[in-house]
């Protein structure tokens, strides 16, 4: 168990679309910019209820957004 | 004004000294309403930009109280009474920083231009930073009531009712230091 992690494609993801900014994405998910820095940056893992904001955000799935992987 | 009544080691504590560093605070408060991005770390959380406030302002408090309490024993018969010239004097300078505090606080609100002040994050951190807060406290408890009980002689002069509850309060403003210095560390060790 403690060699698996939550990892995230939130940075990709984002930069897919150019207008999405991280102050943008933490405007839409009601968290601070430095939130989403710590979240792209894999230093935090969110709240069940953040993730989803997060996966509705960036109209993926929580699947697509978030996998519980080796670190 | 932190450590005699007039002066220490050539620099004004007195009257003087208290307007210099009232000003301060205040040209600190414009310069954090025109410039935040100049007084704080860039990559720093509205949370962890309150919480140097809030260091820098119970920092100042602490002083005066530690200053407050260790000279009550010299008041003498005063040190037995709610209101003396010490206290107000204490009192006074206690409640300008406390406005000072909701000054600046209110300031760094209104700046805050992404509008999210706390989010889960923060709220985990600060939860963390209170526990550390609280443990220090307590601690500080612990240690007091040790010093109490093997040191009674030596403690004698302080062991007055108004001085005991003041030095409870200073614990109390020791504690939630601890509890905001935390915060800093564990903003700066998520980033490290």
């Amino acid at each position: 168990m403690s060699g698996l992690a939550v990892r995230n494609e939130i940075r990709r993801m984002r930069q897919e679309e150019p207008s999405m900014t991280q102050a943008e994405l933490a405007r839409l998910c009601g968290v601070t910019r430095q939130t989403i820095i710590a979240l792209e940056a894999e230093k935090y893992s969110p709240s069940l209820e953040l993730a989803f904001r997060l996966a509705r955000a960036l109209g993926r799935n929580l699947e697509e957004v978030f996998t519980f992987e080796e670190k | 004004m932190f450590l005699g009544p007039d002066g220490w080691l050539g620099i004004d504590t007195g009257p003087v000294g208290a307007v210099v560093l009232y000003a301060a605070l205040l040209l600190l408060a414009v310069h954090l309403a025109k410039n935040p991005e100049d007084a704080f770390p860039s990559d720093a959380p509205p949370a962890e930009r309150q919480a140097w406030v809030a260091i820098v302002f119970l920092l100042l408090v602490a002083i005066h109280w530690m200053v407050f309490v260790v000279g009550m024993p010299t008041l003498g018969a005063a040190a037995d009474e709610i209101s003396n010239p010490a206290s107000r004097r204490f009192a006074t300078k206690v409640v300008l920083l406390l406005i000072g505090w909701a000054v600046v606080a209110a300031v760094l609100r209104r700046r805050n231009v992404d509008g999210v002040e706390l989010d889960e994050r923060d709220l985990r951190i600060q939860c963390s930073a209170s526990r550390t807060g609280s443990g220090l406290t307590a601690l500080l408890i612990v240690l007091s009531i040790v010093a109490l009980a093997t040191q009674p002689d030596r403690l004698a002069p302080w062991l007055r009712p108004l001085i005991v509850a003041n030095a409870l309060l200073g614990l109390l403003v020791l504690g939630t230091l601890a509890e905001n210095v935390s915060v800093i560390l564990r903003y700066r060790l998520a980033k490290a």
